[in-house]
């Protein structure tokens, strides 16, 4: 499933559009730690993390990592859009927690195993 | 070989990362696989991290020569009193404003290790620390590796160049006299482990003993029963196989059945595009994505019979017999945990033998005659052997085959029976398999989760400039090579050869048969990596 059409299921807002890829439902990691987010990463992965920090936003590059998902409602400060916006990281922010945002994307992705095609 | 050294100053979040995203172009530049590009940031942003968090100031100094990626990160810092505790996961002395960044996990040394193929580490208190790591690089492949089971046993190599002729996706080459196979064009199929005459060419990775029964689920495959002559049925070895002591054995047929009844239900009542092609054999679901992408959307979106059945086995220890390297690969990208055991049909062979000897001289009688068997119609068009494969691909790709409903492609002659891992000749075999009579298994067709998807092939050059260079540089090797495609210098042809030289996988003298002084090679400007098998 694409990441914007992921975040729309999900209720998540979008902040930075980025590469709007499909999401590997396998790889979908939740952790605040920078070195278990490192180490989780993949070129079709999303992060859902409580990190509202421009060196997520490094991890992400490095780690060429297409999403973010923010939970509890954080709002990313400027320098960490703009980062998402450098890197083409699509940013967004889930109004849940952590526990709560990633059932509904677990939900959302195992629901929808049928590809499109 | 290049060198570069870059600052890192202790306490500068803001810029942490910096060093470790300067390595990243560089390793971009150098076409460097993006799995090992992935392993070296994770070791580089650690490290460089590690300065930012703990010391005063560092360097991180990174040197890249042929093969090989070189990181030393030095700092000016407090030392570390305990190295051995510090390697310890999750121990860690980060202060409190690193760890509300989300750093000091105690993870950072431990992921430098997991990630480098060689790490050091020296360390004096009030001195400061020097982490040492190196990471192979693989520079021709952007298609993550260890997604095919080949191994190669070098040592064996005769340099008969049969596999270098018999891959359908032209993945082998034989430099240097040791065969090589390019993972992002290997498919996974059979073909050179068939062709090579010293085994050279093998499966990776499985076991060839059972293991203790009593804790096992075993299953096999109806290829993997009927290994035993004429005379034994593949009732009597799953008998024979029960009387092993196992907690249970299953086999793959009803999921073989059901994920074909799935794939026919499919084509008939839900396809858009056809003819539906059925992804019963990974192999060719490999090649589609690789060769064929514009197939992708006919293939039936299942999950392999075996892949189906590991993931119904979710939970218990069970050991399955393999009958080829993808499906292998299969099990081992499954879900399924635990891992299962995987292991060679020799072992098999080797285990049940001896109990159904006294039979295998017998000649066998035909079945008996129940009348004519009732053929199951035209409701799927199995094709089997890689050659015809790829012809039928090539026909339904170009529009000929719009009277096929559905197509069941097996990359082995006559399905999984012609995997050269068994010892029977694949149409004597698969004439004897007969489905043993029983309780039906709950067997079901399992929908996949991940779509296919197109398998990113090579880039010649991440600089699009460049690889149009190396692209008009191949185009013009090619021409200068005699065209006949010998494959005498170790690649299957020509174009395969110039593409290799241009990439730095082999040297425009590897061409035997070039005339003398006639076309010169283009340079490739820089000397070509001696790379070596993995």
């Amino acid at each position: 499933m694409r990441i914007d059409e992921l975040a729309r299921r999900v209720g998540a807002q979008v902040l930075v559009p980025g590469r709007n890829i499909n999401i590997d439902p396998e790889q979908v990691y939740a952790g605040d730690r920078i070195s278990d987010l490192l180490n989780a990463a993949g070129d079709h992965a999303l992060l859902v993390t409580n990190l509202a920090s421009t060196h997520l936003m490094r991890v992400a590059e490095l780690m060429d990592i297409p999403g973010i998902c923010l939970v509890n409602g954080q709002i990313p400060d400027e320098a960490m859009r703009q980062a998402a916006a450098e890197h083409g990281t699509l940013l967004m922010a889930s109004p849940l927690g952590l526990f709560q945002t990633c059932g509904r994307i677990f939900q959302t992705l195992h629901e929808e195993s049928r590809p499109a095609s | 070989m290049t060198a570069a050294t870059y600052t890192i100053v202790g306490g500068d979040y803001e810029h942490g990362g910096a060093a470790s995203r300067a390595l990243k172009e560089q390793l971009k530049k150098v076409g460097a696989d993006p799995a090992v590009v992935r392993r070296a940031m994770i070791a580089a942003y650690e490290a460089e991290m590690n300065v930012v968090i703990h010391a005063e100031r560092g360097e991180l100094r990174a040197e890249l020569q042929s093969g090989q990626l070189d990181v030393e990160v030095v700092d000016e810092g407090p030392g570390i009193p305990d190295v051995e505790q510090a390697m310890r996961p999750g121990y860690s002395t980060a202060s409190a404003t690193a760890r509300e960044l989300g750093f000091g996990a105690g993870m950072g040394l431990p992921n430098i290790k997991k990630n480098s193929d060689q790490f050091a580490i020296e360390s004096a208190v009030g001195r400061g620390t020097r982490v040492r790591f190196t990471i192979l690089l693989k520079p021709q492949s952007l298609y993550g590796a260890g997604r095919h089971s080949l191994h190669i046993v070098a040592e064996r190599c005769k340099q008969s160049l049969h596999c270098v002729r018999a891959c359908p996706t032209r993945a082998v080459r034989v430099f240097r006299g040791r065969p090589e196979v390019l993972d992002y064009l290997c498919i996974d199929c059979t073909a050179c482990i068939a062709a090579c005459p010293t085994a050279t060419l093998v499966m990776k990775g499985t076991v060839d003993v059972l293991p203790p029964a009593g804790d096992f689920v075993l299953v096999v495959t109806p290829e993997s029963l009927v290994q035993f002559g004429a005379g034994v049925t593949p009732a009597r070895v799953l008998s024979e196989l029960g009387a092993l002591g196992w907690r249970d054995v299953r086999t793959t047929a009803d999921w073989d059945a059901a994920l074909r009844a799935a794939v026919i239900d499919y084509a008939w009542a839900e396809a858009a595009a056809r003819p539906v092609i059925s992804p019963a054999c990974p192999a060719v679901v490999n090649l589609i994505e690789m060769r064929f992408p514009s197939l992708i959307p006919q293939l039936a979106p299942f999950e392999s019979a075996i892949t189906a059945l590991a993931t119904d086995l979710r939970g218990q220890r069970a050991a399955f017999v393999v009958s080829c390297p993808c499906q292998r690969t299969a099990l081992l990208a499954g879900e399924a945990e635990p891992k299962p055991e995987l292991i060679l049909p020799a072992a098999l062979r080797a285990a049940v033998r001896p109990r159904v000897r006294s039979n295998t001289s017998s000649a066998g009688s035909p079945p008996a005659a129940n009348g004519v068997p009732k053929t199951p119609g035209n409701q799927i068009l199995r094709v089997t052997g890689v050659r015809h494969v790829l012809g039928v691909l090539e026909a339904i790709e170009d529009g000929l085959a719009g009277d096929v409903r559905a197509v069941e492609p097996w990359a082995c002659d006559a399905g999984c029976f012609g995997s050269p891992l068994l010892a029977e000749d694949p149409y004597l075999a698969r004439q004897r398999w007969v489905p043993p009579a029983g309780a039906p298994a709950a067997a079901q067709a399992i929908r996949r989760r991940r779509p296919f998807e197109p398998r990113k092939g090579l880039r010649l050059d991440s600089d699009m400039g460049k690889a149009i260079q190396k692209l008009a540089k191949i185009d013009k090797m090619t021409r200068a090579l005699p065209g006949g495609d010998c494959a005498i210098c170790g690649a299957p042809t020509c174009a395969a050869l110039a593409e290799d030289i241009v990439l730095g996988r082999a040297t425009p003298d590897a061409c035997v048969r070039r005339p003398a002084g006639g076309a010169t090679a283009p340079t490739t400007g820089s000397a070509p990596d001696q790379e070596k098998g993995p």
